[in-house]
């Protein structure tokens, strides 16, 4: 990072008295008033929780037996996570599902935010940002209500194209399997429900991605791509070698997020599985689920904390890599 | 040509507006239909005749426009805390060095990372210390300082403060505080509405902190009071899918204001095609 | 009626002495509004001094706050309701009041009361912690029309497995399913054939039972359902589901005796007189869910507590409402003699069906909760079912694992 302005500045010697070590101090301080806000509500309001759920991963706790009925363990929950075949399962579908459900993500958001930041305006653009961004506001309840529906076997909208596509013309030779392994159960078959669950994570946070590289597009002059006009850049150009480069710190910022959020992934999967232990052969299992299952199902919160502190040293040690490659770049911005 | 590309946009476009807008029209369609209309197979997809039963019925089974007002005063409250805090922490995290900031950025970054499902019960008890169980406050304060916040805003200022500009307002003898409300944080309007919104959403569709927090039935918030009226077999699914489109409604006033003062607020210029 | 108000005021309680005053908050989950809505005003009427308010969330969210509630001693209600599937778990925690201790004298009651029911509420330690309010007898509802169409007997379809399956073989056919979900059928057999002393999943000594004959021949017939494509693999609680029984696509349903108020109300009324019921096939009698109520440790109320608690079970009139405004079927016995158990019912096409639903529930035995049921009852019979029926997986190599998952959690 750049060094700070304030020790360039010129200033007139001075005797080191008492007031101007009280200016030093005072100035000193300025950067921690700013930060202040944070560092106050995170030691009132996060200090303690973070210490007790550490505590607690060494302890063996039903909470509905109340604060003091907790049981020293030792480091056995960590070590009976290890060993734990749900635990790993879970891992591996998170971690499954972070790609698929990612990267799909930020291919559209892209594009898409370039396109609505460069070649339209007005209330035409509100509308589009604005319908886009629909998915992210709609609650859990009415998504689950609406996917299920989707995806049922036999009535399911998804069905019922694929079946219409099978019988159209031209295009029908592609699908002509579809009638054959009709019906499709979307949410009733390991191999399928994974690719159910992405799609509905791609559906529900895309237009998020969106509106955050909107804000990035927009942070570019108009300067710059006159000049790379007159350079004689076609509009792939333009995208690729002036606008790209300058929302780097904006893909550092949402992939972060996606990072931290994928590996958090808890809601669209509980909603997809009923809450079912994962869906079948709990193919829907991410790792934050199966937290929830073993701490707030099961009544074991000493086994659920120390899951969940092995979880978040996977998303360290995960986010650290990106830091480490990508955080110089990424962290910097372009002025 | 140029009109070929045209079409060729809002092609792109329409297809996805087609896909995301979908389930909201949906919602406002099944808030016309019964329950029994709702769940048959496959459902309807036109506009029902039975809007004013369910609307009766939503205001039967909830104080609806008591508990959206509620949701509405945390969101706003939570909003104007959340731009406040985050942008001062992130200029000073911009701005300056000093001795920990890396440290405290990573803590900072780290604190995002914690399942938060494992925090309920103790963050249940530092309210129930501090005495504010039970209160809007305990919903839209603690959250304030969101590291999701700062952090999205240092990134912007990163795009849109120059080192250059800071150092000029210096040399000109504006003083710390000045030059952060009056020099940065208009050129960061763009991030700040960014934040808003997905602050303002935030805060409307939480409904963990209200389900442990809240205790009397007029404080509750919309999320709580439609998930409360739930049952897996017998609920009245037309007034909650009416309860849950006319909550959504906010959210999407709130988006198209604050997506405006986004696109609009810009300094750098709008980018023509 | 009588009876039980005599059983109330004679209940040997040191609560009933004083006079009780005081705000009580109830916590569950709905339709129990609507029915405290009718009965707290029956009750403030009679004890003026007492005011009840509610707090209700949806079933999940009502557990979830319960336990953050029980954790940090702080928030819950003077009464608290506790489904089936939990009662086990938290009445062991110790955050609860024993009612069977002399302030309250719940074992009195006893006899009153439902056998089976009353056993569920019972901690480890023998003590009463929960008190049964409703209850969900198992029956099978079945399509007449369907039946008459292939000269069906009732009788002889539920005789045992073999003749329940042959029946759906014939309705094939016709393009109509046996039923829904062959998991039903697996779990049917799971919960209803315990053997006697041992529990659900483990035996006294805490041995697994996960590969034993009952679980093996559950899955096996599950299985054998789905392999012949007698199931329509329709999940509960969905579009396909209602559809099923509206348009008369799927044959029998095996569920408790709420089902019936379901089904009549807004699932498929346009269906009324097709449906009858009839016991369990094989001869088995095993119960669909069913709630309790239980007094926090914490509660500032607990006179008030204890007494609303007694009349929400142990009075007839309150019962006999439960079942006329939400379907929840009477856990008390007298009531099984009022009027209402002997109308015949027209959804059913004039069948007196409670009176079936009162036999089966007096038939049920007891299985007691064991400390790994929970954790059990996801890797067994949510985990290792659905891959044996969605997945193919084998029956013997399915059970394994889930044995060896809960074994290595549960010692």
């Amino acid at each position: 990072m750049q060094t700070s302005s304030e020790e360039k500045l010129p200033r007139k010697l001075e005797k080191p008295g008492r007031a101007s070590r009280i200016r030093a101090l005072r100035k000193s301080l300025v950067p921690w008033f700013f930060i202040s806000p944070f560092l106050i509500l995170f030691l009132v309001f996060n200090a303690f929780p973070l210490g007790f759920s550490i505590f607690l991963s060494f302890q063996e706790w039903n909470p509905v037996a109340g604060l003091n009925s907790m049981k020293f363990v030792g480091f056995k929950n960590y070590l009976s996570a290890v060993d734990d075949p749900w635990l790993w399962k879970s891992i591996y579908n998170t971690v499954w599902l972070a790609f698929a459900a990612n990267i799909p993500q930020h291919l559209i958001a892209i594009p898409i935010a370039y396109l609505l930041v460069a070649s339209l305006k007005g209330t035409v653009r509100h509308l589009y940002t604005a319908t886009m961004f629909v998915p992210f506001i709609t609650s859990t309840v009415a998504v689950s209500l609406i996917f299920f529906t989707i995806y049922s076997a036999n009535t399911g909208i998804l069905n019922q194209w694929l079946l219409a596509l099978s019988t159209m013309p031209f295009i029908g030779g592609l699908f002509s399997w579809v009638p054959d392994v009709m019906p499709i159960r979307w949410l009733g078959k390991s191999d399928l429900l994974k690719p159910a669950i992405a799609f509905v994570v791609v559906w529900k946070y895309t237009g998020f991605n969106i509106v955050i590289y909107s804000a990035g597009f927009l942070t570019i002059s108009k300067d710059l791509y006159d000049a790379a006009k007159v350079d004689g850049c076609n509009a792939w150009q333009q995208f690729w070698y002036v606008a790209l480069p300058m929302i780097r710190p904006f893909i550092f910022f949402a992939v972060t997020l996606s990072i931290i959020g994928s590996l958090q992934l808890f809601e669209e999967p509980y909603v997809l599985t009923s809450g079912n232990s994962g869906g079948v052969g709990q193919a829907g299992l991410t790792a934050s689920y199966y937290l929830y299952l073993v701490g707030w199902e099961w009544l074991e919160m000493g086994q659920a904390a120390a899951i969940s502190w092995i979880l978040f040293l996977f998303i360290a040690v995960v986010t650290s890599v990106h830091f480490y490659f990508n955080g110089r770049k990424g962290l910097e911005g372009n002025q | 040509m140029r009109h070929l590309s045209k079409i060729g946009l809002h092609a792109v476009m329409l297809i996805g507006v087609l896909i995301t807008i979908f389930p909201f029209v949906w919602v406002a369609l099944m808030g016309t239909h019964t329950r029994g209309d709702i769940y048959s197979s496959p459902p309807p997809f036109y506009v029902g005749n039975n809007l004013l039963q369910n609307y009766a019925e939503l205001l039967d089974i909830m104080p609806f426009w008591t508990v959206l007002f509620n949701s509405l005063y945390i969101s706003v409250m939570g909003t104007i805390a959340a731009v406040l805090f985050c942008s001062m922490c992130a200029f000073g995290f911009y701005a300056y060095n000093f001795k920990g900031k890396n440290l405290i950025f990573g803590i900072m970054i780290a604190s995002m990372m914690v399942p938060p499902v494992l925090m309920l019960i103790p963050s249940f008890l530092t309210l129930k210390y501090l005495g504010i169980l039970d209160t809007h406050f305990a919903l839209w304060f603690p959250g304030a300082a969101s590291a999701f916040g700062i952090f999205l805003i240092r990134q912007y200022m990163g795009n849109s403060i120059t080192r250059d500009l800071l150092d000029a307002a210096k040399v000109d003898g504006a003083s710390d505080f000045r030059i952060y409300w009056s020099i940065v944080l208009p050129l960061i309007k763009p991030a700040l509405a960014t934040l808003a919104i997905v602050i303002f959403i935030g805060l409307w569709n939480n409904f963990l902190a209200p389900l442990i927090i809240l205790s009397s039935p007029d404080k509750f918030v919309l999320t709580l009071a439609l998930r409360s009226v739930q049952s897996i077999a017998n609920s009245p699914w037309g007034a909650i899918m009416l309860g849950t489109f006319l909550s959504m409604v906010p959210l999407l006033l709130a988006f198209m204001f604050f997506s405006r003062q986004m696109m609009d607020g810009l300094t750098a210029g709008a980018v023509k095609g | 009626m009588k009876k039980s108000l005599i059983a109330l005021a004679t209940s040997a309680s040191l609560f009933a002495t004083g006079a009780i005053a005081g705000d009580i908050r109830f916590d569950g989950w709905p339709d129990l509004d609507s029915h405290l809505d009718t009965v707290i005003p029956l009750f403030e009427a009679k004890n003026a001094d007492v005011k009840i308010n509610y707090q209700m969330n949806d079933h999940g969210d009502h557990h979830k706050k319960l336990t953050t509630n029980m954790a940090t001693g702080t928030g819950a209600g003077d009464v608290v309701a506790i489904d089936v599937g939990f009662v086990g778990s938290f009445i062991n925690g110790g955050g609860f009041e024993n009612l069977s201790g002399e302030k309250y004298g719940a074992n009195d009651l006893k006899t009153e009361f439902v056998d089976y029911a009353w056993t569920q509420g019972k901690g480890l330690d023998g003590n009463q912690y929960g008190i049964p309010y409703d209850i969900g007898p198992g029956v099978m509802y079945y399509r007449t029309d369907v039946l008459g169409g292939v000269d069906g007997d009732i009788d002889q379809v539920i005789t045992d497995w073999d003749s329940y399956i042959e029946y759906g073989k014939k309705l094939k056919e016709k393009g109509i399913f046996l039923i829904a979900d062959a998991g039903d059928v697996a779990k049917t057999i799971v919960f209803t054939t315990v053997e006697p002393g041992n529990g659900t999943y483990f035996d006294k000594d805490g041995n697994s039972l996960v590969t034993s004959e009952r679980f093996v021949t559950a899955f096996e017939t599950a299985k054998r359902i789905r392999d012949a494509g007698l199931d329509g693999q329709i999940g509960s609680w969905t579009n396909e589901w209602y559809a099923g029984f509206k348009e008369g696509t799927v044959a029998t349903q095996l569920s408790g005796a709420w089902l019936l108020g379901h089904l009549q109300n807004w699932m498929a009324p346009d269906t009324s007189g097709k449906w009858a019921v009839s016991n369990l096939p094989d001869g088995i009698f095993g119960s669909w869910g069913g709630g309790f109520l239980a007094i926090p440790t914490q509660a500032e109320n607990k006179a008030e507590a204890w007494e609303f608690i007694k009349y929400l079970t142990a009075s007839e009139e309150a019962q006999i409402s439960a079942l006329k405004t939400i379907g929840a079927f009477p856990v008390l016995k007298s009531t099984y003699a009022d009027a209402a158990f002997d109308e015949p019912i027209e959804f059913l096409g004039g069948q007196k069906a409670r009176l079936l639903f009162a036999e089966v529930a007096n038939n049920i035995s007891a299985v007691e909760p064991q400390k790994g049921d929970l954790i059990a009852e996801d890797v067994v019979m949510s985990g290792a079912l659905t891959e044996v029926l969605n997945d193919g997986k084998d029956v013997m190599a399915a059970l394994k694992d889930a044995e060896r998952l809960l074994m290595r959690r549960v010692k």
